[in-house]
């Protein structure tokens, strides 16, 4: 039976290749993201065991160690050398600049240095200091140089009196490299010698214990002997590890941050495996299919129906395990190649030369990848055990993918369709009304359940939207309506083709549009905090803008408008303060980023922001009576306004403070994503001398949506791998179909189809597929995408709705020609085909 | 109308080889026409010169044992396969030598097709089927002509099934129908009964009779059953890739005679002609 298997394998190694490259691609993925994930942790425990150097133990845990507990270590017998882990802050200043830079006291033993010295030579003694290269270069400094250690002293015995400068000169005797990133994450370390570190270190208040105490061990010495004497000889809990082990758990308690990291992209890598089952799935379908003959004709000299299931999973294994070996390897090379780029990159950190292969990094990938084929073949191989020998003896059809699907099967789906949108629903009520935690919750579950429906429940609607779709297009000519007509004639390969592309179209859709929500959520609230692009602030004695500033900052290119402000200081009846700024309506409207700023500002009104009004005691609609700073007073009506401070109109603030000058600025930008404009403006003020801030809102918002930005990027490139498996699911789909329909192929150009439009009407279904899959994922995409957008983003206020357009025209036009691309190959195949073809007899 | 009668060819007379015209020049026509495959000792020349017309208006059957070239000449001279040397003409147009667009189009709009095994497209209804070729050279269904096929075919009650739910002999007339829906000058039909019992044989090779007979058509038929060249108005011998015997008015008598005086010239061992005799 293995014999058969193996044959009918290399009978079929086209279809088996197209289906293992979407296993490989998931496997990689898996791959990669466990190596990545390793080499992330190997840098870090690297970075934080070179602290150690060569030294043999590391003594830690939760209490410090004090001088006494050093002595008491290096009287154990076989310690040669033991020394606390400390580190001082020095404030190196020569000439007029200083460096804030940390410094480790001399090593006592070599064994515990991890810097190498470039020049000169480590400090023997008080008043020396070796430096690293890099900030003798940023010092100006060379071998024999003064530089100052600038302290602040206080008196412990006069609390009152201020602080005293002191300033110890040292000579600089070395420069040092730290090839290993010993102290790469506090930013390099200098040295100098023990007694002043110790002194220093005193003079701070520190009471002289350490975390950590690096012990180096006689070379006779048993480790494992010492270790107990140590651990004896040392306070309670102590612990005694060698760099390695410490630096694991340290690194461990330290973050936990790329393991999660790790997590995150494995979800991601999940996504596509689930789309690699369901290209495999298809694929084994279609080859179960196509080998009815064969199968029946087993079945009818003797063979059971387990040992064709048999058959069937045992060809699902060999393929998983070679395809995920293969994936493994891809994966591995990828990582590899990056850690060299970003080796020759020169990142500031010390990267291993090599990926660690660990059992785990070689066996999760694998027996992932594996299952998961041989899980996807469980359906097909079932569909094998149904094929009745008397189909041997039937003449061959073109084979058939069963169609329909049973009942169960639509009751689960509507089940968890309606139950999920409910619950999803829920969640969304839930977090518009406050509680975003548990609606998120409610709201990723429900999604999760509906989209799990609408997957199972494909087969019953996907092929009825091709259908109707495919009637539409099939106006436009007999071509379109033989892709239409072959497209729906096995619905359950084309669902399953569709579906596979739907899921990652979906995920994309929704990330992009709860993205491009959140970029417009986030604005409007950026809009509240910051009412215009560009703010210049009088910061002088009286805080005034002169004309000059005025007329440097309307000069700059880029700048759209502005509009002269000013801040009052004026008092309530109760003697509150407020400090409303005060501007032209109408002058105002033409530099705020939303109208809702400056909505209501009229004379005889007062804008006053929420939480103000509360402090001040005021409420909306009622008349109060402003005081200005020389006794005028201003009857105003209170309205609720919607930036950050309390607005009036100029002709109001005249009448309050008539000597009130210009105190601000608002400016508009012609472009709000360009933020030189800010460089630009800052430079222009300072020319003119005058002390005045600029504040630029415009940036922020920059800075916000290119994190949002920059995390979509990621996250779709990442959901793009199962878009690309798709596809190669469309393309294999093609392949299949154009196997099976040899003849016909043959029959339409013996009838006088030309070879274009054979290709042509092959390109046609797959855009058919594609492009159903597309729009339906863009849709559901959308609707997933607003849901977590108002359960998540309700907290900022209120939520809009957007669609990401532009996204959602390159996702329908990249599956669009993917699903084009897709039919190349096979309409080169079926074109080829002879007419003559359709002459022949099986 | 045909006044030829059946006698012994002297295959070194060109004037034999070519046939006997019929009033009207010819609808199909092979000129030294050659095809070889492979090269050197193991050449196999399919065929080897042949020189055939076939009248238009006439149902001809072209018959010989397996591997005598009927099929290759078929499908050089329909266009479907490239030939070695000589010519092929439909009509006026030199089939040889064209390149694959013309060959499409000429396949189209000039030639039909019957085949063994139907060939209909499974998704789509027999209407559907019959229209497809008009459809794709982008023109309208003449619906008179339509409908003059469907009665001649009696497919009236037919027309929207699909392949599935018809016979083999009503598929078989679906594909005739199919075959003459764009008016072609010529109708080959390769096996047309081949994958028929042989009551829906005679059904259909007598509707292919009275396509020629009453709607004025040219076909022709490869065949290896004497009783489905007896259909024919003319049969045309084949043996070792070239023309062997004409027999005008067949009769499945006269057909199984002239087999078998091709048996015993022609291939003395006889090997390869059983299946001619066996029906």
């Amino acid at each position: 039976m293995l014999r058969l298997t193996l044959a009918q394998m290399r009978r079929s190694t086209g279809r088996l290749a197209a289906a293992g490259v979407a296993i490989l691609i998931g496997t990689a993925f898996v791959a990669a993201t466990l190596l990545a994930g390793g080499v992330l942790t190997r840098t870090t425990n690297d970075a934080i065991a070179a602290r150690f150097a060569d030294s043999d133990l590391v003594m830690g845990g939760p209490q410090a160690f004090a001088p006494q507990d050093a002595d008491a270590i290096r009287a154990v017998d076989g310690v040669a050398a033991a020394e606390p882990v400390t580190a001082t802050s020095v404030a190196l200043e020569a000439g007029s600049r200083t460096v804030y830079q940390m410094a480790v006291p001399a090593p006592s033993d070599p064994r515990f240095d991890p810097l190498e010295v470039v020049e000169g030579a480590l400090p023997s003694g008080p008043g020396q200091i070796a430096v690293p290269q890099d900030v003798a270069d940023r010092l100006g400094l060379a071998l024999g140089d003064e530089v100052a250690n600038v302290r602040y002293v206080w008196d412990e015995t006069d609390p009152e009196a201020d602080a005293e400068e002191v300033r110890d000169e040292l000579t600089v005797v070395g420069t040092l490299d730290d090839p290993y990133g010993a102290y790469a994450q506090m930013g390099g370390a200098a040295v100098v010698s023990a007694q002043d570190a110790a002194t220093w270190a005193e003079e701070e208040g520190d009471d002289g214990t350490a975390p950590a105490v690096m012990v180096a061990l006689d070379d006779d010495a048993s480790l494992e002997a010492v270790r107990a004497d140590l651990l004896a000889a040392s306070p309670q809990d102590a612990t005694a590890q060698t760099p390695d082990e410490y630096a694991q758990e340290a690194a461990a308690a330290q973050t936990g941050g790329e393991e999660v990291f790790t997590y995150v992209i494995l979800a991601f890598a999940a996504v596509a495996l689930v789309v690699a089952a369901l290209v495999i799935a298809n694929t084994f379908q279609v080859l179960v299919a196509q080998r009815t003959r064969t199968l029946a004709l087993l079945r009818a000299v003797g063979a059971n129906r387990r040992q064709l299931a048999r058959s069937v999973l045992t060809e699902a294994t060999i393929l998983g395990v070679l395809s995920s070996l293969a994936g493994l390897v891809v994966g591995a090379g990828l990582v590899q190649v990056a850690l060299l780029v970003a080796r020759g990159a020169d990142l500031g950190v010390p990267l291993p030369t090599t990926v660690t292969i660990t059992p785990a990094v070689v066996l999760v990938p694998v027996l992932v990848g594996t299952f998961v084929t041989v899980l996807a073949s469980f359906a097909p191989a079932r569909a094998a055990t149904r094929v009745s020998p008397l189909e041997a003896l039937r003449p061959a059809d073109a084979p058939r993918a069963g169609s329909g699907a049973g009942r169960v099967r639509l009751v689960l789906s509507l089940l968890l369709t309606v139950g999920g949108f409910a619950l999803l629903a829920g969640g969304v009520a839930l977090g518009m009304s406050g509680s975003p935690d548990v609606g998120l919750l409610a709201g990723v579950l429900g999604g999760a359940l509906s989209f799990v429906g609408v997957v199972l429940g494909a087969v019953f609607w996907l092929p009825r939207v091709v259908g109707v779709v495919g009637r539409l297009l099939a106006r436009t000519g007999p071509t379109a309506r033989l892709a239409t007509a072959n497209t729906l004639r096995n619905p359950r390969r084309t669902t399953a083709t569709s579906t596979a592309l739907l899921i990652g179209v979906t995920l994309v859709a929704m990330m992009s549009t709860g993205a491009a929500s959140a970029r417009t959520s986030l604005s409007a609230a950026l809009d509240d905090q910051y009412p215009v692009d560009v703010m210049v602030i009088g910061n002088g004695a009286d805080g005034t803008v002169p004309q000059d500033v005025v007329a440097a900052v309307t000069a700059v290119e880029g700048v759209d408008d502005v509009v002269p402000a000013t801040d009052l200081y004026a008092e309530l009846p109760d003697g509150w303060g407020l400090a409303p700024t005060a501007v032209d309506p109408t002058e105002a409207a033409g530099v705020v980023r939303s109208p809702d700023t400056i909505a209501g500002l009229e004379p005889g009104t007062l804008l006053v922001p929420e939480g103000e009004l509360q402090n001040a005691g005021l409420r909306v609609g009622e008349t109060t009576r402003l005081t200005g700073p020389d006794g005028q007073t201003l009857d105003v009506v209170v309205a609720l306004g919607s930036s950050e401070t309390s607005l009036l109109t100029t002709q109001d603030a005249r009448a309050l403070a008539p000597d009130a000058t210009t105190t601000r600025l608002w400016v508009s930008v012609d472009d709000p994503s360009d933020t030189d404009v800010v460089a630009a403006v800052q430079d222009a003020v300072a020319e003119s001398g005058t002390p005045v801030e600029v504040v630029g809102a415009v940036v922020e918002r920059a800075a916000m949506q290119s994190v949002v930005d920059t995390m979509l990027a990621v996250v779709v490139g990442l959901l793009g791998v199962a878009v690309v498996i798709a596809l190669i699911g469309v393309a294999n789909t093609l392949s299949l179909s154009v196997i099976e329909r040899r003849r016909e192929s043959a029959t339409l150009r013996a009838i006088g189809l030309s070879r274009r439009r054979l290709r042509w009407l092959l390109a046609m279904e797959g855009m058919l597929i594609a492009g159903v899959g597309a729009v339906l994922g863009i849709a559901l995409g959308v609707v997933y995408g607003w849901a977590g957008a108002a359960t998540a983003l309700s907290l900022l206020g209120d939520v809009s709705f957007a669609v990401p357009w532009r996204d959602v025209a390159i996702v329908l036009v990249v599956a669009l020609a993917a699903g084009f691309l897709a039919s190349v190959v096979p309409g080169r195949t079926a074109a080829r085909t002879s007419p003559v073809a359709a002459l022949a007899v099986d | 109308m045909d006044t030829t009668v059946y006698r012994p060819l002297d295959p070194a007379d060109p004037a034999d080889a070519a046939g006997t015209p019929a009033a009207g020049p010819p609808a199909v026509r092979a000129r030294s026409l050659r095809k070889t495959y492979g090269t050197g000792e193991a050449a196999v020349h399919a065929l080897d010169g042949v020189d055939v017309d076939f009248e238009q208006g006439h149902f001809t059957a072209i018959m010989g044992p397996s591997g005598s070239g009927k099929s290759t000449l078929m499908h050089l001279l329909a266009g479907l396969d490239t030939a070695t040397g000589g010519h092929a003409f439909v009509g006026g147009t030199e089939v040889t030598g064209l390149g694959d667009d013309d060959l499409t189009r000429l396949r189209r709009d000039r030639v039909g097709f019957v085949f063994q095994s139907f060939n209909l497209l499974p998704m789509f209804t027999a209407k559907q089927n019959i229209t497809l070729p008009v459809e794709l050279a982008g023109r309208t269904v003449d619906t008179a002509w339509l409908d003059t096929l469907v009665r001649t075919l009696g497919l009236g009650a037919r027309l929207e099934h699909r392949p599935s739910e018809l016979s083999g002999g009503q598929q078989q007339r679906v594909a005739i129908a199919r075959a003459l829906i764009a008016q072609p000058d010529v109708v080959f039909a390769d096996e047309p009964t081949g994958n028929l019992d042989s009551r829906s044989g005679a059904e259909v090779l007598s509707f292919l009779r009275r396509s020629v007979r009453e709607l004025s058509r040219t076909i022709i038929m490869v065949t290896h059953d004497p009783t489905a060249a007896a259909y024919a108005d003319r049969v045309v011998l084949i043996a070792d890739g070239r023309i062997a015997g004409d027999i005008a008015d067949p009769t499945p008598e006269s057909v199984l005679a002239g087999l078998d005086a091709l048996r015993t010239l022609e291939l003395p061992d006889g090997d390869r002609s059983d299946k001619a005799v066996r029906a």
